[in-house]
């Protein structure tokens, strides 16, 4: 199956994320006298788990299979595996999570025999935005790529020509950070 | 010295004014200038049904220079307004404007507060003579603009207005 | 006819394309480095028509949103329509009826026709054609009407909301549909005459602007460009939604790779979407139009979403950010023209400007959607 495939190629590449498990237990009864309902009956532990953050997610809920947070060097070799099985490039985009300081990278991969979508995702500090260009592997990244930089100031390296695209030649904003005013 | 008195014309040049701007106005040969959603409304007033050629404008020219009236169809972006700006510096005079549709009169759906990338409304900067609002105008209204800009040059409308009952 | 350009001491100008032009269908600029005839390099210059929708789409709550759709392609607009609808059902879990369902087929197809129909008068258009023009956009102008009856709008359409439609269809437009159906498919032996086995066209197409797989899978081309190159890659077939899974239709693919190619997929798209259009009124079942238990307020569980749909130009897709709130915290739109027209530049090499603008032709082109 092509999501196992790419699932056992793109495993080692996965960063590691920290998850929080809350587990309940149930408590000892409680001594003669008390009579704390608040929590009587169980204790609750919460212990944090450390796990490749390569989800299989659900299709009919989310809109594609896997979903993979890599770390921002990582991405062309994710983009070599993926170029490898056939799979071909939707789309790149960014998302600015103002609140956590950080600018999300999203790629998006299809393949044209099976029906697997692979998002890839990659978080970079919003002060200093920079990750590798795929435009080596997948020449349509150029302009997915150019896109970003225009909306959202990502230096992707190694690209080309990141002059402005779809704004006008001497824009020097980025209109879609969250802090934008026009 | 005692100032000159201007004598009339001995040429009375009216009725021939008259009838340069009866042919004018009954062969205005359109710019394709369509930037958007507007520009295949304009197309289909130029095609079969709708038929714009029966009031004189079926020939819509590429080149500036061979134009009367650009018809600005869709939203004038600030990356595009220079090149609006130069294609109406091109036209020669006798020159008209029609903004067509909501884009072209005040920036349409697209003018919201925080807005960077429209120019709203394309009597900013060209002189407008004709508005034609919708988004997009039927054709039927872009051929009501252009009697309407027909009767602005001549002074006087030569088709029938459509009564709503 | 390509040029094997082996000499980079040529001489060579700049030639502009654009962004007024008659043949690049809307504003696109292309800076063409010539060496007389034959073109060195080609770079689109877009923003022209950059009208921010997915800034916008940060500025509107979820329901205010549905008209933008319609002015990225409007020449498919139901389409755009439909993947912005599905994205946002699928988001929030709601479930649309069956009769809503075969419905929006039924529109998003007819759609289908009435902008492959343009773009077959456009195209013929620039190869310097007039008469086809005026033909197609007679028929255009039926299906206007009958959407025209039911949706209220011409062009841009705004008739799917989250859960279903805002109004049904009557007796009126099946009949109309069914008549019109007929009669186009008496006048597509007409077309193929006069235009397909025209010779001109044929010398004009056949073989000029060569698409190879592997050009394809780099830039991400899909639909009838892809088709056209040999691959079997239609959302509806691959990636079923709605309920295309209960029609019977083909995929027209063609292998050659060439302007004829990609043409000869639109030609018998038609077709297709007329069976399918024909299939959806003879299975339409009764029933609401529109689910129950919507919320007037929506306001999507927190997380990304990704909903493609087949536009009549390729694989369109919207990516949904949430955050919880009655407003998208973020909104991407993957256009299918603006992966289709990133090889151009690649593809374009050695050409004469005449057979460029072929394959420009070719891979239909709309560009609000490029720039959105």
């Amino acid at each position: 199956m092509l999501i196992d495939e790419i699932k056992q190629a793109l495993a080692n590449l996965a960063v590691i994320e920290k998850k929080e498990v809350k587990t309940e237990t149930a408590a000892p009864a409680p001594a003669e006298g008390e009579t704390d309902q608040a929590d009587a009956g169980k204790i609750v532990t919460t212990e944090v788990i450390e796990e490749p953050a390569l989800h299989q997610t659900d299709y009919a809920q989310k809109g594609y299979h896997l979903d993979i947070t890599v770390a921002p060097d990582d991405v062309v070799s994710a983009a070599k595996q993926l170029l490898k099985l056939g799979f071909f490039i939707e789309a790149v985009t960014g998302v600015d999570w103002i609140k956590e300081n950080q600018l999300e990278v999203v790629y998006d991969y299809n393949h044209w025999d099976e029906c697997c979508r692979v998002v890839v995702r990659t978080f970079l500090d919003r002060e200093k935005p920079e990750v590798p260009t795929i435009s080596e592997v997948y020449s349509g990244a150029n302009w997915h790529e150019r896109e970003t930089h225009d909306f959202f100031g990502i230096s992707f390296l190694g690209h080309p020509d990141l002059s402005p695209f779809l704004l006008p030649e001497d824009a020097d904003y980025h209109p879609l950070l969250k802090d934008f005013k026009a | 010295m005692e100032k000159e008195e201007l004598q009339p014309a001995i040429i009375q040049f009216a009725p021939l004014d008259k009838l340069l701007s009866l042919g004018r106005a009954n062969s205005l040969w359109p710019m394709t200038f369509g930037l958007a959603c507007c520009a295949i409304e304009m197309m289909a007033a130029g095609a079969s049904r709708f038929d714009l050629s029966r009031f004189g404008a079926e020939v819509f020219r590429p080149s500036p220079r061979q134009c009367d009236v650009m018809i600005v169809a869709g939203t004038i972006t600030k990356k595009m307004a220079p090149a609006v700006k130069t294609l109406y510096d091109q036209m020669p005079e006798p020159k008209w404007v029609i903004a067509m549709g909501n884009c072209a009169i005040s920036g349409g759906p697209f003018a919201y507060e925080g807005q960077y990338a429209i120019v709203e409304g394309a009597d900013q900067f060209l002189n407008v003579d004709v508005y034609i609002p919708g988004c997009p105008p039927r054709p039927e209204a872009l051929i009501e603009g252009i009697l309407e800009l027909e009767e602005k040059i001549t002074g006087s409308r030569r088709w029938p207005r459509v009564e709503c009952g | 006819m390509t040029l094997e350009v082996v000499d980079k001491s040529l001489e060579t100008f700049v030639l502009n394309l654009g962004p007024q032009h008659p043949a690049t269908h809307g504003v696109l600029r292309v800076k063409l480095t010539m060496d007389g005839e034959y073109i060195v390099h080609a770079e689109p210059v877009l923003g022209y028509i950059h009208r921010m929708h997915e800034k916008m789409g940060e500025n509107r709550t979820w329901a205010q949103y549905m008209p933008n759709t319609a002015r990225m392609d409007y020449l498919a607009a139901l389409s755009y329509n439909h993947g912005y609808a599905a994205a946002v059902e699928r988001a929030m879990g709601i479930e649309v009826p069956e009769r809503a369902e075969y419905i929006r087929c039924i529109t998003v197809e007819l759609n289908r026709i009435a902008s492959h129909l343009l773009w077959f008068g456009a195209f013929v258009l620039d190869l310097g054609g007039f008469t086809p023009l005026l033909y197609a956009f007679d028929d255009r102008e039926q299906i206007l009407d009958l959407l025209e009856a039911i949706t209220g709008a011409r062009l841009t359409f705004c008739y799917f909301r989250f859960g279903g439609l805002y109004n049904d269809i009557d007796d009126d437009f099946i009949t109309g549909t069914r008549a019109f159906i007929k009669r186009l498919r008496s006048r597509m032996p007409m077309y193929h005459d006069l235009v397909t086995n025209n010779i001109i066209l044929i010398k004009r197409l056949k073989e000029i602007g060569p698409i190879s797989q592997e050009m394809a899978r780099r830039y991400g081309a899909t639909g009838p460009v892809l088709r056209g190159s040999g691959v079997n890659f239609d959302v509806r077939k691959h990636e079923p939604y709605s309920v295309y899974p209960e029609f019977d239709f083909d995929i027209p693919v063609y292998s050659e790779g060439d302007s004829m190619a990609r043409y000869m997929v639109r030609m018998d798209e038609i077709e297709q979407s007329m069976r399918i259009v024909e299939q959806g009124l003879d299975k339409l079942p009764e029933g609401p139009i529109m689910a129950e238990k919507v919320p007037k307020i929506l306001k999507p569980p927190k997380g990304d979403y990704y909903c493609a749909v087949e536009a009549a130009r390729g694989s369109f897709g919207i990516r949904l950010v949430s955050d919880g709130t009655n407003t998208p915290y973020r909104l991407k739109l993957r256009s299918p023209t603006f992966s289709n027209l990133s090889l151009f530049s690649e593809a374009c090499h050695g050409m004469i400007m005449a057979d460029a603008l072929a394959l420009m032709g070719t891979l239909d082109l709309v560009i609000p959607e490029i720039d959105r």
